[in-house]
Order: structure tokens, then C-alpha cells, then sequence
């Protein structure tokens, strides 16, 4: 009997669902049936579907998503976007090739290069003679660093590319960043060194040491969780007053073509800034959690406006709390506040090792990054439609579809031909749900940023002046003001410099693989200082620990690593030379 | 009363002290039954509470059993707004129901042959499939073999491949071995075959075990979303449900991401973290249907089920 | 001589039940002989074809060039492995913590299935097993959120210490590399334990009632028939289960020690799949050959447990696997 009724209940509950899903599935099975089979839409122009797989985390567009298919009836393609999900870039280009089942468009992140030896890559070469737009995103030397060893370019980084300058408002990169109430409390004082910050953030906390909500302030806070610990260790190199090539600090004290690389890891900067941190752990100005907590308690701590000053870059952590500053909240005494309105938003200070040194914490320059980057695929039915898309994404129309929406609905456009946008849209661009539906960036496909092609706006809104000023809140205006600067990048104030030929080196030791004693060196190296550097500023003795922590470092042989290094630097250089690059004297 | 006094004295002292044994016992388990049962409760009453809390405030953490900003946002963005998740709750649906029947049929009956103790090659094929549990080849070569077969992008990659798990053949071989051999033997005389005995004897019996198994594999197939993901990365035809809500719960990835120093792109920072609270929702959501189907399966290995039909 | 004399006097002994391979014997059980035949064939296309992979773990594998194609290394990835501390260091913890959660998983599972199995009312039966197992459906990275939470400074722990003047300051329980693996070891068990005394209480119902009522017949009491009735009638179960998980203990996880762990901890937190996941599916040196030599090495371990512990079963005469 009970088993009848368990089976009976089965066989109704399937046929309700089957009974609503096929109703409901229908509509949506048509579009995304996958694959290069052409759909006919209604003016009878034939749309081919492609997929896209990125090798990073990110958000899927919603199937009928507006844009996308506004893009889809110009060009006549619409792309799936994948993104990676629960493995990482090499496990999933691994199974991708197993399976051999390959998007049409892939962007391969660290696993670009596995692709490229399996062959399954369509080399670019011949469609960049036969497409200008995207020819135009590079010069020919600057093409000529994404050559394989076959002597082709298969890819293209979309990112952080300049349409005629740079025209950065913010500054996304590292520095010590400081809440602005902080700043205004002490009458703006100008801040160089980590004695004056530290001290600051201590005087701040004494005198104010709660939230109008009664939450606790915590002076400093750092994150260390696996790559991001970054945020702890490579502020020597900035301290000294170099920028940021990630790995090393490229000396060029006897010329510019005569570099010399020199670890960071064991300067005496680099001894008195852990010192520093030691002294001030011990006097609690640290978080206690520092050295354990995950990115998700990291943004939590800095959504509470808690945390009054930070080392880290401005991506990792601004565009998570963006939201939660927004947001009223109600204080002990019953009234109601938003941290941004009281002056939370961070700015950010490029402190040196003492005080009166350039330092360059910010990159004016854009960066190229030529290991990974849009790729089509062997898998690809129609690669010379690929790319006609590729290339028409980067039309001035298309491309202002993308980033800024459609007129009138996302953005307006006054009498000069400025375009701008009203506190709603602007809103609307801030949620996921909105942007699921209706926006359409295809972020890794080739971009621009920098000025329009119309000479009048930014590629992307976030870099238009106006756009980027009406989104700040007063007490950050008046903090700019205070100091002088209308952006991010003027408030650094860093040295203003050419970038050198083989800058960033990060973009090598990003990609260099354990097959070589300076690969290996290199994560021994990192698994070493992820365990001493939180322990030399917890510790209680900090000479001996330090004294343990560089022996321990010593014996991951990194001169292995340095002269690996080295070779990279006086190749880039070559390469420049090759190409007609002189030192300035 | 009157009864009681005929009892000799010892027998009474001996069933009081009985009762106070088994009263203090009662209350002690009673006790840490709860507690565990408070323990245990608190995680989900906390993705609870964070499920129904409001994005932006759950961000600043300190939810504990309630949520202090009431929203079904969540749940709205995560059972209307993403694509795919019809077409997942579809094709789950149906792994669930077809994997766990087929795979009940095949476990079943690989075990009523294990149980066998006259089968010959018992040792063998015990050795054989227990080797399964412990060696693979590993993530690509399986993936090839599947293109080869015909399975990846395909709705079967689900069902075939998984159907024996000597894992739960073991387990129901223990069971079925435990069911006295008088019953089998009677049958044969009767002149029942090996399989009239797997379907009239062996079968009402294990009802328990098959109650226990099943509810192993519908879990499994609820929760499967790895082989969605490897089988049938780009056909989103085949996704299952737990896949869609995975690339909402995944901050593994994101953490994993890539490496030191590098410097992402605004537009593709902004969109990595999944609010907590979304990913509170899509736990509960999954969770659901399968407490609902618990209750069905809960009576045969808790209100003590017994097979009483075995004694003769 | 005499020596294969005894051996086969021995064998014979333990065999007493195994039936003699005559041609009748086998045309009495032809059905059973031929679905077999269906089983073994779908069990060698399904996991050993797979297995011929393994030969990539003694060449330098690369995708383009295929197996055929890419280049022999002989024991080099096995060298490599052994050679380096660290793998060295994570055999260990991931044998330690797979240890630890076998031991505690197995006990309290079954200590709680039979102290739930003594609740005599049904609707609190019913609700404390449902409750008890629905932390399995919560991913670990929920469950290491709540941990997190739990242990950090201002966690609800530190904070009932410090009020109760055991601590004078909050500890850093999660950057302690001494507590680690008793935090794995006890989140896992808050996770699993309902979930895990399922197949018990399955097996409990197994158990004929009639061995109660003989045992309080002659006098046994509670303990004593959870002492020589239930327990008994679990041993089969517990025994088999015991012997699968023991081929486990190699593979004591990846998720929960790569959620909680951190820098500090790293020297005990790390397991192999982790280390493989660092060393070998690096995206910018995808070795799968290193990869499939540490798969190899844990089939080969787990593979030895099995075969060890399984004749030890046999000797005692317990519930085997073959």
C-alpha cells in the first residue's frame, strides 16, 4: 500500500512538472541549442550563435538578455559566455581539451599557452591585415610580444588597452589606503612614511574608537589569504619607490639599459617594514584575524566602515563595498546614516621608506599584458565571422552599446555631445539583476579604454570625468579638494615616468612554470613567506624570527629565481632595442 | 498491590533499580540527543536566516538565527532571474528519478549475486569491483573514453556511467547476507529460480537497505553538478540544477583566480563575489526537495521495521 | 612437500563454505554466472579501460602529442615526488586527518545511531534523526563560513572563554598549527554524523526482535542489551564499512582543508590533493603525468589497506570484501 502511494505521488508530481516545464522550456530550447546553426530572426538576416568560455570567475547573461540581442541583429552573432565554476583555469582547459569539445571563443587565462600547444588556437595574423579595428588595438611592436614560438599571435589581451591616452580617473592598482573621515580629523595632514600613517591611525582610533552604530573601529587590517597576501608583501618594493613589476625590483641606478634585479624580500626596507608591523601588532593597531581570515570576512570587516586603513589594490576590495557604503543604517542614538557619508571611502597614500622619496605606486601607462588574452578557437565553424565580430565589437556604436547602454534608457547626452547619466541608470548599472537582463559588456572580447573615437567622451563610463566625480560622496570631494587633486591618480601623486621595456615583469612571473629551478624556487619561495611573514608580525621576538624566517627563505634558493629574472629583463630589453628603443639619458 | 506483595523482595529491588537506571538513562540521552540536535540545527538555521536577510546588510556579517533586514530578493534573483535553471530543475529532476531507479535495479541484483554464498565466483568478482572504488584513471582519460562512447553532450552520460557504485553494493550485499538461507533453500525446493528468489524473497525484505540506498543515490544525483560541467560544459540543453546554482555559490574559483601582482580589469573585478545571502538561498533551495523526500523513506530504517518474516 | 600439504589443509579449512566448481554447480547457477558476465563487461569498459591512463605518470605527457606521441620519463615523476619534502609532509597529514575521521566518524556515528535507536517516542525519534543529518546538504563552504565565525577573536568561543575566565585574551584558534586537525576532525563530524548513522540504523533494523525479548528474558538490561544484541548485530555492517573507508584514508579531502586553512597552518593543513592541485594542475604547467603518479601512489596505498585489513577480517573470521 505505501508503496503504491509513494509511486502514485511520483508519477502525478512528474507529470505536473513535465506539464510546466514543457510549456516553459520551449521558447528558450530554440536559442540555446548551441552549436554554429544559424536562426532565422524575423527580417530574415541569419544569426549564428557562438559560446565563449572565460577562465576566471564571472556572471552569465540571461538568455534573451536586450543588448546582446540589439548587438546580435549588427552583427549577426550572439555569444554564450561560460565562465569557470569550481575549478580552476588549468583543470578546466585540461578537461575542455579532453572532451574535445571546444567553445568558439576562448579566453584561456594561465592556461592560454596549453592551448596554443595543443594546437587548437586560429592564428590572428592574416585576419588582422583583413580587419583594421582590430589591427588598430596595438602598434607592430606591441603585437609583436603576443608572437608565439611559431611566430604567430593567437591571441589578444582586451584589457587595459588606451584608445589615444589613458584617461584613468582611478587609481586600481596598490597603495595604503586610508579612510577620508581619518584624514579630515587630522585637518588633512600630508602623510609620507609608515611612522606618520601608523600614527595616525592610532591617534584616530583612540579618539574615536566607535562606529555611530557601536561597532568597534580596527585601526589596520591586512589580507593574506592565499595569492592575495599580496596585500602584506610586496610593499617594500613600492616603499623604495618602484613600481610595480610584482616579482623583483628592477634596479637602474647604473642606467636604463643597464638593469640589475634585486629581491625585494630581504632589503632592509623590507625588515623595517615587518618591524614596523611587529610594533604595531603588539600594540593591537592590527587586526588579531589578519593573518587567518578569508576574502569574504576581509569584505565584511571593510563593509562595516570598521577598518580605518588597509594595503591592498583598488580592485580587490573598492567595487565589493561600493554597495553596503550606499546603504542607511541606523546609529545607537536612533538615527539613521551611510558610511560613505561619513567620510568611510578610502584614498589612497603613496607612503615611501622615509620621507621626501618619488615613489610610483601608480602606473600612468598603460600595462600590457601579452600571456593570455580573446582567442578563437580550431573548433570555430566560421572563424573569418569570429573575427568580423570581434571587429565590429570595437565599432564606436557597438562599443558604446556595451559599456554605456542605449541612449536614453542608460545614459543621456547633453548639448556638447557629453554623455552622462541620471542617479537611476547609474543604480541600475550597479545591480546584477539589471545587468543580467539587459547589459551586454562581453568583457573579454576586445575593448577599449581611454578617450571616444568622438573625442569628446571615454570609452567607459568609469573614466568619464563627470561620471566619475558625481558618483563620489561629499566627504571624498572634500577631502580631493583639500588636497588639491580631482582624481585618484593626482591625490597618489606619483612620479610621472615612461614605463621601462620590460615593464610589467609581473606578466612573466605570472606564467613561469615549475619545469625550471627558478619556477620551482619561485613557489617555494611563496609557500615559505606564507607561512613566516604573518609569523614574524605576530611574533613576540622579532630578530630571532626574522633571522629563521630569511634563513628558511635562503634555502628555497632563490637566486635560482633572480637570475631567471635577470634573463627576462635583458630579453625584454633586447627586444626593445631591436625595435629602435634608446635610454634616456 | 496485593500482587506485588507475593513478589520476593530481591525481584523488586532488582526491577527498581531498573527503573531508576532506566529513568536516568532516558533523561541523559533525552539531554544529549537534543543538544546534538541544537548543534546541528544552528547551521542551517544561520544560511537560513542569511537566505532572507537583504544583500548589502548581510555583507557586514553578525546574522545569527534571525535575519535583520527581511528580503526574498535572493530567491527571486536565484528562481527567476538565472538562466538555465528551469532546464536544470528539468534534467535534474529526471537523473534523479531514472538514475535512482536504474541504479537501485543494478545494485540490487549485483548484490543478491555477492550474497550468494554457493556462487562461484564470489571472491572474484567482490575483488573486481571493490578494485573500482580504490583505482582510477584520473579525470582526462575518462573523458576521452566518454567522447569515444558517445556519452559527453549527451543526457546519458548521467545515468550509464555511475549506474554500479560497489560501494553501495557492498553495502546491500551485508544486508542480503545477513537474511537466514532457509528461506532461499525452502523456495528451491519449491522450484523457484535465482531470480524468483531475488524478486519475491530477497527483495520485500531489504526493504530498509533499499530505502537507505536509494536515498544515497537521489542525493547524489540532486547534488551532481561536476559532470554536468565536464560532460556538458557547452550544451546548456543538459545543465542540471545544482550547476546553474554552483556558478552562483562558486567563490573557490574566484579565490584560486590567478596570480600575484596582476591587475584585472574594473569590469571584470566587479563581477566576481556572489552575495552571501544568494548563495543562502540556492543552499536552502536545494535542500528542500530532498527533506521532503525524507519523510518517505525515514520509516523503513527508523520505526524499526523488522523482519519478523524471516522467522519460521 | 609437506609444507603445500598444511597450505592446502589450511585453505580447505577456511573454505568450508565455498562451494566446489563442478559442471553441475555452474549449469545450476548459469543466471547468476551470466548476468555476472553483463557486470564484469560494463566494469571493465567503465573503470579499467580509464586505468590505462596511468601510463602517462611514466612520460612527459603533453595533449598534442598524445600518449603515443609524448615522451618517456620512466620513474622520473615518482622520484620527483619522493624527493620532495613536501609531498612527504602532506602524505603524512592527509594520512593523519584520514585516520582521525575514520576513527571518530565511525564511533560517534554509531553511538549515535543506537542512542537514538533507545528513544522510544517516534515523533521525537523522527525529528532528531531528520535534524541531525541536514548539515550534509550544506556545502563546506557554508560550513567553514560558520567555523570561521565561530573561531575568530570576537567569535562566539573565544568570547564564552574570556567570560569564563579561561582565557585572558582571545586565541587565534585557527592559526594554531597544534589544533588544526582536531578542527577538521570536528567539523567533519558535526557535518556527517546524522548522515553517516543512516546505513546504521538501517542495519539496526535488521536485528531480530526475538534476540531482545530472550535477552530480557534472562535478565539483560539496557546497556546490556546495546552491549550484547545491538552492537552484534551492527558488527557486519560496521565491519564492512570499516574495511571500504580504511582504502579511504588517503583520501581525506581537499575542500575543507583548503577552506580552513591558512599560511600558518600550512605544514599540517595541506593533503595530497592539494599538493597535486599546486603542483601538477597548475594552469601554466599543467602536469598530468605528476598528477597520475600521486593517483597512482594513493591507489597503490589505499589498494594495500584493503588487501591487509581484509585478511585480517578473514582470519577472525569477520565480514570481508572478497
Amino acid at each position: 500500500m505505501k508503496t503504491k502511494k509513494i509511486v502514485s505521488l511520483i508519477l502525478a508530481s512528474m507529470l505536473a512538472v513535465s506539464s510546466f516545464a514543457a510549456c516553459s522550456t520551449k521558447p528558450t530550447d530554440t536559442q540555446s541549442s548551441g552549436g554554429n546553426e544559424p536562426v532565422q530572426t524575423g527580417d530574415g538576416k541569419e544569426i549564428v550563435d557562438f559560446t565563449m568560455f572565460a577562465a576566471m570567475a564571472g556572471k552569465e547573461k540571461n538568455d534573451g538578455n536586450e543588448i546582446m540581442e540589439l548587438i546580435a541583429e549588427k552583427t549577426g552573432v550572439r555569444v554564450k559566455e561560460t565562465w569557470l565554476t569550481g575549478q580552476d583555469a588549468g583543470e578546466a582547459i585540461g578537461s575542455i581539451i579532453a572532451s574535445g569539445k571546444l567553445p568558439d571563443l576562448i579566453d584561456g587565462g594561465d592556461g592560454s599557452v596549453t592551448l596554443y600547444q595543443n594546437g587548437l588556437l586560429v592564428a590572428w595574423d592574416d585576419y588582422l591585415e583583413k580587419y583594421p579595428n582590430l589591427k588598430e588595438m596595438y602598434t607592430d611592436e606591441e603585437w609583436d610580444k603576443f608572437r608565439m614560438d611559431d611566430g604567430h599571435i593567437y591571441w589578444a589581451n582586451v584589457f587595459g588597452n588606451s584608445y589615444d591616452h589613458n584617461t584613468a580617473t582611478g587609481h586600481n592598482g596598490e597603495a595604503f589606503w586610508i579612510q577620508v573621515r581619518v584624514l579630515e580629523w587630522a585637518n588633512y595632514p600630508k602623510i609620507q612614511t609608515l611612522d606618520e600613517y601608523f600614527k595616525l591611525l592610532e591617534d584616530y582610533a583612540a579618539a574615536n574608537p566607535e562606529l555611530p552604530d557601536g561597532t568597534p573601529v580596527i585601526p589596520y587590517t591586512c589580507l593574506c589569504e592565499d595569492w592575495k597576501y599580496y596585500c602584506l608583501e610586496n610593499a617594500p618594493m613600492f616603499l623604495d619607490g618602484y613600481p610595480n613589476d610584482g616579482c623583483v625590483i628592477v634596479n637602474i641606478d647604473a642606467g636604463m639599459d643597464n638593469p640589475k634585479v634585486v629581491d625585494y624580500n630581504t632589503t632592509d626596507t623590507a625588515k623595517m617594514y615587518f618591524k614596523k608591523l611587529n610594533e604595531e601588532y603588539a600594540k593591537g593597531a592590527i587586526d588579531p584575524d589578519f593573518a587567518t581570515q578569508t576574502y569574504d570576512e576581509y569584505i565584511a570587516k571593510l563593509s562595516t566602515g570598521r577598518v580605518l586603513g588597509l594595503c591592498d589594490q583598488y580592485w580587490d576590495f573598492a567595487y565589493n563595498i561600493m554597495g553596503p557604503f550606499a546603504t542607511p543604517l541606523s546609529a545607537s542614538d536612533g538615527t539613521t546614516f551611510r558610511l560613505d557619508e561619513l567620510g568611510c571611502d578610502y584614498v589612497p597614500l603613496g607612503l615611501t621608506a622615509k620621507a621626501g622619496m618619488k615613489q610610483q605606486w601608480h602606473s600612468y601607462d598603460d600595462e600590457l599584458n601579452q600571456s593570455s588574452g580573446c582567442a578563437v578557437t580550431t573548433s570555430c565553424k566560421d572563424p573569418d565571422l569570429a573575427f568580423a565580430f570581434l571587429s565590429a565589437l570595437l565599432d564606436q556604436d557597438i562599443h558604446d552599446l556595451r559599456f554605456w547602454g542605449i541612449e536614453g534608457v542608460d545614459y543621456l547626452v547633453d548639448d556638447q555631445g557629453l554623455y552622462y547619466r541620471t542617479e537611476e541608470m547609474r543604480e541600475n548599472w550597479k545591480s546584477d539583476s539589471y545587468k543580467a537582463k539587459h547589459s551586454c559588456e562581453y568583457s573579454y572580447c576586445p575593448q577599449w579604454m581611454g578617450m571616444s573615437k568622438d573625442g569628446i567622451n571615454r570609452m567607459q563610463p568609469s573614466e568619464q570625468p563627470s561620471e566619475f566625480y558625481e558618483g563620489l560622496a561629499e566627504p571624498l570631494k572634500k577631502c580631493f579638494a583639500a588636497y588639491g587633486a580631482q582624481t585618484y591618480s593626482e591625490f597618489l601623486g606619483s612620479e610621472i615616468v615612461v614605463n621601462a621595456p620590460w615593464y610589467p615583469l609581473w606578466s612573466w612571473s605570472n606564467n613561469i612554470s615549475s619545469d625550471t629551478p627558478g619556477g620551482i624556487a619561485w613557489k617555494r619561495m611563496g609557500e615559505t613567506k606564507h607561512l613566516w611573514l604573518p609569523t614574524v608580525v605576530m611574533s613576540s621576538d622579532f630578530e630571532s624570527d626574522w633571522a629563521a624566517y630569511q634563513a628558511a627563505y635562503a634555502e628555497c634558493d632563490p637566486q635560482a629565481f633572480l637570475d631567471e629574472a635577470q634573463a627576462e629583463v635583458n630579453k625584454r630589453l633586447e627586444t626593445a632595442k631591436s625595435y629602435g628603443w634608446t635610454a634616456p639619458v | 498491590m496485593a500482587y506485588n506483595q507475593t513478589v520476593s523482595f530481591d525481584k523488586i529491588k532488582h526491577k527498581k533499580k531498573m527503573a531508576t537506571e532506566d529513568i536516568i538513562f532516558t533523561i541523559l540521552n533525552t539531554t544529549f540527543l537534543v543538544l546534538f540536535a541544537v548543534v546541528t540545527l544552528y547551521p542551517v538555521l544561520n544560511t537560513l536566516a542569511y537566505s532572507f536577510n537583504e544583500g548589502n546588510d548581510a555583507v557586514r556579517g553578525g546574522i545569527y538565527l534571525l535575519p535583520r533586514k527581511w528580503s526574498l530578493r535572493s530567491y527571486h534573483e536565484i528562481l527567476f532571474e538565472r538562466p538555465g535553471i528551469r532546464t536544470g530543475a528539468w534534467i535534474t529532476f529526471w537523473r534523479t528519478v531514472l538514475g535512482t531507479l536504474t541504479s537501485l535495479a543494478a545494485n540490487a541484483l549485483l548484490s543478491f549475486i555477492l550474497s550468494r554464498k554457493k556462487f562461484l565466483f564470489k571472491s572474484g568478482l567482490s575483488l573486481f569491483w571493490v578494485i573500482t572504488m580504490y583505482a582510477s584513471g584520473g579525470m582526462i582519460p575518462v573523458l576521452v573514453l566518454f567522447r569515444y562512447l558517445h556519452l559527453t553532450s549527451s543526457f546519458w552520460v548521467y545515468i550509464i556511467p555511475g549506474m554500479v557504485s560497489a560501494f553501495n553494493v557492498m553495502v546491500m550485499r551485508t544486508y542480503m547476507a545477513g537474511i537466514p538461507d532457509s528461506l532461499e533453500e525452502a523456495a528451491q525446493l519449491e522450484g523457484a529460480g535465482y531470480m524468483r528468489v531475488f524478486v519475491s524473497i530477497i527483495t520485500p525484505l531489504c526493504k530498509p537497505v533499499y530505502a537507505t540506498i536509494a536515498l544515497f543515490v537521489a542525493v547524489y544525483h540532486w547534488n551532481a553538478w561536476f559532470d554536468a560541467m565536464l560532460y556538458n560544459r557547452f550544451d546548456p540543453q543538459y545543465t542540471t540544477l545544482q550547476y546553474e546554482l554552483m556558478k552562483l555559490l562558486d567563490s573557490v574559483s574566484a579565490t584560486t583566480g590567478t596570480s600575484s601582482g596582476a591587475q584585472m580589469s574594473q569590469s571584470a573585478a566587479a563581477a566576481t563575489i556572489t552575495p552571501m545571502t544568494v548563495r543562502a538561498a540556492a543552499t536552502i533551495a536545494t535542500m528542500a526537495p530532498i527533506i521532503a523526500l525524507y519523510p518517505f523513506l525515514q520509516r523503513y530504517f527508523v520505526t524499526g521495521l523488522t523482519i519478523g518474516g524471516v522467522k519460521e | 612437500m609437506e609444507n603445500s600439504i598444511v597450505k592446502s589443509k589450511r585453505t580447505k579449512e577456511i573454505d568450508v563454505n565455498k562451494p566446489k566448481f563442478t559442471a553441475k554447480e555452474f549449469k545450476r547457477q548459469w543466471i547468476l554466472v551470466a548476468i555476472s558476465a553483463v557486470y564484469v563487461i560494463y566494469g571493465i569498459i567503465f573503470y579499467y579501460l580509464p586505468l590505462a591512463g596511468w601510463i602517462i605518470a611514466f612520460q612527459n605527457f603533453v595533449f598534442a602529442k598524445g600518449i603515443g606521441g609524448s615522451k618517456w620519463v620512466g620513474i622520473d615523476k615518482f622520484k620527483f615526488l619522493f624527493s620532495d619534502k613536501t609531498f612527504l609532509m602532506v602524505i603524512r597529514n592527509t594520512f593523519v586527518m584520514g585516520v582521525l575521521n575514520l576513527f571518530f566518524s565511525t564511533v560517534v556515528a554509531i553511538a549515535f545511531a543506537i542512542l537514538l535507536n533507545e528513544v522510544k517516542n517516534r515523533y521525537f525519534k523522527k525529528s532528531i534523526q531528520t535534524i541531525s543529518y541536514l548539515p550534509h546538504f550544506l556545502s563546506w563552504i557554508i560550513v567553514v563560513a560558520i567555523v570561521h565565525d565561530a573561531l575568530t577573536s570576537t567569535g562566539i568561543i573565544n568570547d564564552i572563554l574570556t567570560r569564563l575566565h579561561i582565557l585572558k585574551q582571545p586565541y587565534a584558534f585557527l592559526g594554531d598549527p597544534k589544533l588544526f586537525w582536531g578542527i577538521v576532525t570536528l567539523s567533519h563530524l558535526w557535518k556527517e554524523t546524522g548522515w553517516n548513522a543512516i546505513i546504521y540504523l538501517a542495519a539496526i533494523t535488521s536485528i531480530d526482535p526475538c534476540l531482545y525479548e530472550s535477552a530480557s528474558i534472562d535478565g539483560a538490561g539496557r546497556f546490556q542489551k546495546m552491549r550484547y544484541v545491538t552492537l552484534p548485530g551492527l558488527r557486519p555492517t560496521i565491519m564492512i564499512l570499516l574495511l571500504m573507508n580504511m582504502g579511504n584514508v588517503l583520501n581525506a579531502g581537499f575542500e575543507l582543508q583548503y577552506l580552513l586553512g591558512n599560511g600558518l597552518v600550512q605544514n599540517v593543513s595541506r593533503t595530497i590533493d592539494i599538493y597535486i592541485l599546486d603542483w601538477a594542475l597548475d594552469a601554466r604547467n599543467m602536469d598530468y603525468s605528476l598528477g597520475t603518479a600521486a593517483g597512482i601512489f594513493k591507489t597503490v596505498v589505499s589498494m594495500t589497506f584493503i588487501v591487509v585489513s581484509n585478511y585480517i577480517a578473514k582470519k577472525k573470521g569477520d565480514e570481508r570484501l572478497f
